[in-house]
């Protein structure tokens, strides 16, 4: 492990002499283990561990479980199709190794067949919100959840007590995805996560990276799609998100184990489209939150017809001595999202952020003089101004469609145009935190560094790559 | 506090105006005392004749009675009360104006032919006939008679015992006391019997029993016992509360009273809630349909939920007491009914904590402020009490008795709370409705046989069930929108909760008392068994509002608001009633003992022995297989030795010591490993737990001057092996933290009380102060900033008082008694000092409650011969009750109320007045 930080905080401190790149890391090659082949021939139930095999289909019946350590890695192409809201508990190591060739899927068949969308869907009669398998849970044994190029989807069916008892969560618990060992690695890039019922992914403490990820309708009222609590430390970079019920990426130090790190997450290079209305509570959702005691960066991102800004929350306070950001661009077609560009108390969200002479739009330009975090203001003069020009996204969005309408990519594209204001106003000035070791199996394969053009996707076509 | 001292000085200064009269001279004066027990016969008439005139003059409080400016000559006095053989007519003669004469009078009891029935009357329900039984016990004890808990300003058992010395009171949401603290010993380390046997409890977590729901007026004595002997009990460190209910009198009894009265609390302003208790469904859908149906919205009546006001409700209660002898007196019956229907609420505000510290401008473990709660509680209470005993003797020295007690507590209660998210101007406006309908059935069925002059055999047979429900413990929230006036849709929970517990036990007492004359040795040797069955149903639901179109919903009212299950399978009981609250358990404990007692020389009781308990507990829940801790049962015995000694120094004056050892064992739910919803934290249980064990040292003089008078002072000692105390512990998610019930090395406790009771003609002054100091050391949790980690926590130690422990507490109580015109007045003050009341999971943050005085007044007035008025004045001054945290208040803080630079006050609680009276008939 500690090989792997050295070498790699030395790589980024070479890498970070260059101007702008984009380093392909490629550190350490680890063979995978020799495993135990799983067999498709019956629905998998119980203890499970060694390998599924490229480009076969399992059906998961009941509750599966990895024990404390075995090992389950996926295969590139694998396609698991939970049945009986059975769930998948983690209480060794998970790899799964999908390519963006041979994409794996943990999913739930029957919703799949019924996936609609099309703008406006009521979310009640939705079925990317009716939750139709548990969900990824690992225990606090797990050292490594690692997920490439895989899509999770319908998860959040809720524990019953029996599951909540495997991995110490109480019954209802409706995640899609927990990892929960401030010592263990959780890394998940270039994959997707689609629908959920509370928190898609909870992440209660670990060492994390995701990179370059898609989440669409994730949450049905309530629930951050990156849920981030005490002991978290680790970068959030080039995702995207669309229609979030709540916050895209929230970090907290909330819950701390004792003894652990302070949350520290860094978050760059992210686009937020749609994200916070379905949240049922008043004054929540923004795109990124930093609470409670929380501290790390927040630049480059770009948030289109948010409900809230970035929300730095003073009660109870985020670590605010020790947050950074800046960069962050912001559209809004209401007037509702203009007046919130900068949360505010009168908007019952108990603002915090300071603005900073780096964010799109110019601040000066429709705040007030003697302007002060948390006070109320007039967003008119920046209402559907600075459209960040999107390669296939109609802004302002069309009349019929209401702003919480558009709650997944659909047929859009939210790459950069090239005359795009967005671009080139990026800052790179700063380093991931890197905590976990870069590999093609057992770590991250690529931690892109901070990109000048903002939001998810790069000009020069690295950053996300889901187009 | 200002205020209660003029009070009192006024009031003493009229005292002393009062007693300057007893000065005068030309006087006849003297006492009328039962010659047996030396109590004195309080409101018998003495006549005086002579010189051609004839004279009355009724027997006070102490027993004494006067005759004033009689001028000089020849008198005959007499005096005849029921019950009493006639004495003899004494002569007497004054010689000159200026002279006293005391004339005595010793009664003697016409009980001669009674002395086989196994019964005691009158004695033991008066002030003075309990100081005969506290003095003559071999144990420690304090002792409210029949007559004083009758002119107390309190009506239930549970607020009676705050007059006790060494006692203080939790008290329930609504200001109701609810459990006694014995010694700074909280209600874990206290046990409660009735008439001499244990009963079980309907809380749904505990084993102590809630003394809230005795009327007091059922019971004949209330002992408070300190010490243990081997044949008793032996899970008590503070002390054992005993019930001593009312027994069949020696003739024709018929009482009766009713009376009314209302809380000031509320008003139109203020009015009482009350919601339709019809509506509040007894069974869950779960229980309904099953558990595998799929519950939806509708299956939640709303009418519950629908509050309406009521201004100025009244409180009601009534009592009624039937009782009679026949057949030559060997067959008695009495039968008793109380009926209490009272209006009660609180108004209260709560600062909430944020779930963990922070570090805020680098000072480390601040506790931060999340919401500031302000609670509207109105609760109705309805008491409803039975007893009846009925006891034959059989034979001369063979009696057999059966008693049936039934106590039901029916609570209604409305809490509407609006939460202010602190600093966010964001309000939560939540309304709850909670029923509660708890009772205990106990029946015991007695014998009591002398089958040779030296050989008694005593037995009871017991079958006791407590119970408690509360149906569809409903609650809903809405909260401010961004646009002023608006407001959004929250969740809504429904919890259905029931316990039962039940108990089968056996006691049986073996009493040879050999005729060896100075030794006066008695030797017994007896057992219990005791099977004890609990179950426990816990179903929990919790609705979330349904969107309209994608966005959050308006709020108009409760009957139109929309909720759904997400994901619906959420509504179905397999998961809502699937947790490890549900569950069965049963307790068996067997005991058997081995005590002697005998007289060391003439002055000196020694009385001591050994009890041998075992225990096995065993629980079962609906968990299935894969979860750890799904059943198990536990088993433990103990060896208890206890001696006690009484020297006495004059036949007034004892000098007492004992030691005993005693348990205490974990409540049911502690061991097992579930986690249930708490007041602050939630909590959960630990299968790991032992049970504590106690050694007690008592130390006391005690002296009984004569009458109701006495003087105690003492000293206690414990140590405690394996305290049961909350901590904090943390596993799993952010929310996975929890309190746990965890075992902590060694507890002290030690303190000194000291009891004052003094009368002088028709005034009285009673007070009695305890000083308790506890410490026990424990885990907590401090958050602090690390250069390396950044900000992060550790786990430290941390001693403190024992939760509950106050260092003073004190009553002090004045009493005005006028037999001649039948007025009975009392001024009742109680303090209780600085308690911690809740424990913190995390270091110097546990929550105090300030000290709190609180002075109720009560009379009764006779009204010809058989009626008599009464009133009670509860609370005078409004006391409010405060919480604080010792930690300076946040400069910004928007909590009312700041007046100390050191410590935040993060709840108050207001009650205001309230007022009761009524009519009492006797025959």
């Amino acid at each position: 492990m500690r090989m792997y930080r050295i070498a790699l905080v030395s790589t980024i401190l070479i890498a970070s002499c260059k101007k702008w790149s984009t380093e392909k890391l490629n550190l350490a090659t680890a063979d995978v283990p020799v495993a135990t082949p799983i067999s498709d021939a019956a629905p998998l139930c119980g203890s499970i561990k060694g390998t599924m095999l490229a480009g076969k289909t399992y059906i998961v019946g009941c509750d599966v479980t990895i024990n404390a350590g075995d090992t389950l890695t996926i295969q590139p192409g694998v396609h698991i199709n939970v049945k009986n809201k059975a769930g998948i508990f983690v209480k060794g190591s998970l790899v799964s190794l999908g390519t963006k060739a041979q994409q794996v899927f943990i999913t739930v068949d029957s919703l799949r067949a019924l996936k609609n969308d099309a703008p406006n869907q009521d979310p009640s009669h939705d079925p990317a919100f009716s939750g139709g398998w548990a969900g990824l849970y690992c225990a606090s044994t797990c050292p490594m959840l690692i997920l490439k190029w895989t899509h999770v989807e319908y998860g959040g069916s809720g524990l019953s007590i029996a599951q909540g008892s495997i991995v110490n969560q109480s019954s209802g618990t409706a995640f899609s995805i927990l990892f929960q060992n401030p010592n263990g690695i959780y890394v998940m890039e270039d994959s997707w996560l689609y629908g959920g019922v509370d928190d898609p992914i909870r992440i209660s403490n670990g060492k994390i990276c995701i990179m370059r990820c898609t989440f669409e309708k994730a949450g049905i009222k309530g629930g951050d799609c990156l849920n981030t609590k005490g002991g978290t430390v680790g970068d959030m970079a080039y995702n995207l998100f669309v229609g979030i019920a709540t916050n895209g990426q929230k970090a907290s130090n909330k819950g701390q184990p004792v003894g652990a790190s302070q949350t520290n997450i860094r978050m760059w290079n992210n686009t937020f489209i749609s994200c916070g209305w379905r949240q049922i509570q008043t004054g929540r959702g923004a795109n990124i939150n930093f609470e409670e005691g929380a501290k790390g960066m927040a630049y480059n991102n770009l948030m289109v017809n948010c409900k809230f800004g970035l929300r730095i929350v003073n009660n109870p306070p985020a670590d605010t001595a020790n947050i950074r950001y800046g960069n962050n661009y912001e559209y809004a077609d209401s007037l509702i999202t203009a007046n919130q560009i900068y949360p505010t108390n009168a908007g019952l969200s108990g603002g915090w952020t300071i603005p900073q002479e780096t964010d799109i739009p110019n601040y000066h330009s429709f705040l007030p003089a003697g302007y002060h975090f948390g006070d109320t203001y007039d967003g008119t003069p920046v209402l559907k101004a600075n459209n960040p020009l999107f390669y296939n996204f109609p802004l302002p969005v069309p009349n019929q469609v209401p702003l919480y309408g558009i709650q997944a990519v659909n047929n859009y594209d939210f790459r950069l145009q090239p005359g795009s204001p967005a671009i080139g106003k990026g800052y790179t000035g700063f380093t991931p935190l890197a905590v976990v070791p870069i590999s093609p199996t057992f770590g991250v394969t690529e931690i892109t560094l901070p990109g000048s053009d903002i939001g998810a996707f790069q000009l020069n076509g690295t950053g996300n790559q889901h187009y | 506090m200002q205020s209660y001292f003029t009070f009192f000085r006024s009031f003493l200064v009229v005292i002393f105006l009062f007693v300057s009269f007893s000065l005068y001279a030309g006087i006849i004066r003297g006492k009328v005392t039962d010659s047996k027990t030396g109590e004195p016969l309080v409101g018998a008439v003495v006549v005086l004749e002579g010189q051609g005139h004839t004279w009355h003059a009724i027997v006070q409080l102490d027993g004494s009675y006067s005759f004033k400016n009689i001028p000089a000559g020849s008198y005959s006095l007499k005096t005849t009360i029921v019950e009493y053989a006639e004495a003899p007519v004494i002569n007497t003669e004054l010689k000159e104006t200026s002279e006293q004469k005391i004339v005595n009078f010793s009664m003697e009891a016409k009980t001669a032919d009674l002395a086989s029935v196994n019964i005691a009357t009158s004695g033991k329900s008066s002030d003075a006939g309990v100081r005969g039984l506290e003095k003559n016990a071999s144990t420690l004890q304090n002792i409210l008679s029949e007559k004083t808990i009758q002119l107390l300003p309190d009506v239930t058992v549970a607020n009676a015992l705050q007059r006790v010395s060494g006692v203080a009171i939790q008290r329930s949401t609504s200001g109701e006391g609810r459990y006694a603290i014995i010694r700074g010993m909280d209600e874990r380390y206290n046990n409660t019997l009735v008439n001499g046997v244990k009963i079980p409890s309907p809380d749904s977590k505990y084993r102590y029993v809630p003394m809230d729901l005795f009327p007091s007026e059922m019971l004949e004595r209330l002992e408070v016992i300190k010490s243990l002997i081997p044949s008793m009990e032996a899970d008590a460190v503070g002390g054992t509360m005993n019930l001593v209910m009312k027994n069949a009198p020696l003739r024709m009894l018929f009482s009766a009273n009713a009376s009314m009265g209302l809380s000031t609390l509320f008003s139109s302003s203020r009015p009482f809630s009350a919601f339709d208790h019809g509506a509040v469904n007894p069974r869950s859908p779960a229980e309904i349909n099953g558990n595998s149906y799929m519950a939806t919205q509708a299956d939640f009546s709303r009418g519950n939920l629908n509050l309406n006001s009521k201004n100025l409700p009244l409180n009601t209660t009534a009592g009624l007491t039937i009782g009679d002898r026949w057949i030559h007196k060997k067959l008695g019956a009495i039968l008793s009914l109380s009926y209490q229907n009272i209006f009660r609420g609180s108004n209260s505000d709560f600062l909430v904590p944020n779930a963990q510290p922070q570090v805020v401008n680098n000072k480390d473990n601040q506790f931060v402020i999340s919401d500031l709660y302000t609670r509207h509680y109105s609760t109705q209470t309805v008491r409803f009490g039975l007893h009846n005993k009925i006891d034959y003797t059989l034979a001369p020295g063979h009696t057999i008795s059966l008693y049936n007690m039934f106590v039901q507590m029916n609570e209604f209660q409305a809490r509407s709370t609006y939460d202010s998210v602190y600093l966010n101007k964001l309000s939560d406006n939540f309304t709850r409705s909670r029923l509660q309908k708890q009772s205990i059935y106990s029946s015991t069925l007695q014998g009591d046989h002398k089958i040779l002059d030296q050989f008694h055999i005593n037995w009871i047979g017991v079958y006791a069930n407590a119970k408690s429900k509360v149906p569809d413990m409903a609650e809903y929230d809405y909260q401010s929108a961004t646009t002023p006036g608006k407001y959004i849709v929250q969740k809504m929970s429904r919890i259905w909760q029931a316990n039962t517990d039940r108990d089968l036990a056996g006691y049986l007492n073996l009493v040879f008392t050999p005729h060896l004359s100075s030794l006066k040795p008695e030797l017994s040797l007896g057992g219990m068994y005791r099977h004890k069955t609990r179950n426990n149903y816990y179903n929990d639901y919790s609705l979330s509002p349904t969107l309209t179109g994608g966005l959050p919903q308006t709020w108009t009212d409760i009957n139109s608001a929309q909720y759904q299950f997400s994901p619906a399978s959420l509504g179905t009981g397999d998961v809502t009633t699937t947790n490890p609250n549900t569950y069965t358990s049963y307790e068996n404990v067997s005991a058997g003992y081995l005590q002697f007692k005998f007289m060391g020389n003439a002055d000196l009781q020694v009385l001591g022995g050994a009890r041998v308990e075992h225990t096995l507990q065993g629980f079962n829940t609906v968990m299935p297989k894969s979860y750890t801790g799904r059943s198990g049962t536990v088993s433990y015995t103990d060896m208890l030795p206890s001696l006690n000694l009484k020297y006495a120094l004059t036949d007034k004056q004892n000098l007492r010591a004992s030691y005993f050892r005693s348990i205490v064992r974990p409540d049911f739910y502690e061991i097992i490993p579930t986690q249930v919803v708490g007041e602050l934290f939630d909590i959960k249980g630990n299968d790991s737990l032992k049970h504590s064990i106690a050694d007690n040292f008592d130390l006391r003089y005690e002296f009984f001057p004569s009458g109701a008078d006495q003087f105690l002072i003492g000293a206690f000692y414990k140590i405690i092996q394996n305290p049961i105390e909350y901590a904090v512990v943390r596993n799993g998610g952010p929310s996975a933290q929890f309190l746990m019930p965890e075992n902590f090395g060694n507890a002290h406790n030690y303190g000194i009380e000291a009891v004052i009771t003094k009368y002088k003609g028709m005034f009285g002054i009673s007070a009695n102060y305890t000083y308790t100091k506890s410490r026990i050391t424990t885990t907590k949790q401090y958050f602090y900033r690390d250069p390396v980690l950044g900000i992060t926590s550790k786990i430290v130690q941390q001693t403190r008082p024992m939760q509950g422990q106050a260092d003073h507490i004190g009553n002090l109580s004045l009493l005005y008694k006028n037999p001649k015109i039948g007025l009975d007045m009392q001024l009742a003050f109680v303090y209780t000092g600085k308690r911690l009341s809740q424990v913190s999971p995390y270091y110097s943050l546990d929550y105090y409650q300030l000290g709190q005085g609180i002075l109720d007044f009560s009379f009764e007035k006779r009204i010809g011969h058989r009626f008599s008025v009464y009133g009670k004045l509860n609370n005078l001054t409004n006391a409010p009750s405060k919480t604080v945290i010792f930690q300076a208040p946040d400069p910004g803080s928007k909590f009312p109320d700041q007046q100390y630079a050191t410590r935040t006050v993060v709840g108050k609680d207001i009650y205001q007045l309230t007022i009761l009276t009524g009519l009492r008939f006797k025959l």
